[in-house]
């Protein structure tokens, strides 16, 4: 019955009478689809009302600068991630691409609209500091040629300036990133969602 | 090579050596004050977080012999008063600043318990936001605007994200938190 209410939907014109059960060969087909698309992981399923918390650690929230985004670290989906909230839809928002581009990501940081996450990355072994834009959906290594272990970064509200720790010096310090003036400021006036 | 190719050619190689040669992204570099007045210092330093137009820097630093919380003004190239901030009996981590720099939330262990705490620059008064949750606390962060906190807690064996209203001190209503 279900099988027939569903072809009915996509067929409009085809009889209900006319459907048969699916062959194994379909049946297989589907089975082996559905476990392909459950791999690719490109990211939380926006879905509507999602809850924010999972049975699994959830954790280093930041805030975009309105308060509606929350960017923070989860190990739900059996693999450590990082995922984007809005508290105001109560959902979360898709990020493309980055999932599959980082490796055991830590302390998110949002700019203004959310536009702009940073975060580290392991890359071949080492953290690395890195920026995802929202528009190009690519994540940018800021330290791949740093000297010095890097963690907790911190972009600006406008998303200019990155702050993190190093151990350039055998100890922690503070060192501070200037994008310079040509990167497309994220200001509240020109939101990017 | 015609004389006409050859100075396309030139044209080209010098503007791709001058793209290289690009002054950003630009690293500030961990520049130390001895004398404990600056960014950086002798001791450890951690937990930064950069205002609007990198106008501030927040973070925390043991230069002071305990774990304390600084704001320093890029500008001016200065420390910033932040009275009635620190004690020598508390170690706080994790700063967190509102763009205008009113607001500061951070962690702080006192007596071996830790809580959230909201910091007003112009009152120069603190608030214990989480003294009545009976669990440990941590990273705590609030929205440029000032609106919003958010922490992490772990009353049920594990880290769980609140979100709170600075202005009621209290959870966010409606808000779904809990795993389905």
């Amino acid at each position: 019955m279900v099988t027939r209410t569903l072809r009915a939907n996509v067929l409009p014109g085809v009889p209900a009478t006319t459907t048969s059960k699916p062959s194994r060969r379909q049946r297989l087909c589907a089975v082996t689809a559905l476990f392909l698309l459950s791999a690719c992981g490109g990211g939380p399923v926006v879905s509507s009302r999602a809850t924010l918390n999972s049975r699994y650690s959830d954790e280093q929230p930041s805030l975009s600068s309105n308060g509606r985004f929350l960017a923070f670290v989860s190990d739900r989906h059996q693999r450590r991630e990082i995922l984007l909230y809005d508290l105001q839809a109560q959902q979360f928002v898709s990020l493309p691409n980055l999932r599959g581009l980082t490796f055991l990501p830590e302390s998110p940081s949002l700019s203004a609209t959310a536009r702009y996450l940073v975060y580290t990355s392991v890359v071949r072994g080492r953290s690395e500091v890195q920026l995802y834009d929202q528009e190009t959906q690519r994540p940018l290594s800021l330290t791949a040629t740093y000297d010095g272990l890097v963690r907790r970064p911190s972009v600006s509200p406008d998303g200019r300036y990155v702050t993190f720790e190093t151990s350039r010096r055998g100890q922690w310090d503070v060192e501070v990133i200037d994008r310079g003036p040509e990167v497309e400021l994220d200001t509240p006036a020109t939101p990017t969602r | 090579m015609r004389p006409r190719h050859k100075i396309f050619a030139s044209i080209w190689l010098l503007s791709v050596l001058l793209a290289g040669c690009s002054a950003y992204p630009r690293f500030v570099g961990p520049n130390v004050d001895p004398s404990g007045g600056g960014l950086n210092s002798a001791y450890p330093e951690a937990d930064p977080q950069v205002g609007p137009d990198g106008s501030f820097i927040l973070f925390t630093s043991d230069r002071r012999g305990s774990r304390d919380v600084f704001l320093y003004d890029t500008k001016n190239t200065r420390l910033l008063d932040l009275p009635g901030l620190n004690s020598l009996d508390t170690l706080s981590e994790h700063p967190s600043s509102s763009a205008d720099g009113k607001w500061i939330v951070f962690t702080a262990d006192r007596q071996g318990t830790r809580d959230v705490y909201v910091y007003n620059r112009e009152t120069q008064q603190q608030q214990n936001l989480t003294q009545s949750l009976n669990t440990d606390v941590s990273n705590p962060t609030i929205s440029a605007d000032g609106s919003t906190i958010a922490f992490e807690a772990n009353a049920g064996g594990q880290w769980d994200i609140l979100v709170y209203n600075r202005v009621t001190g209290r959870p966010i209503e409606n808000l779904p938190l809990a795993p389905r």
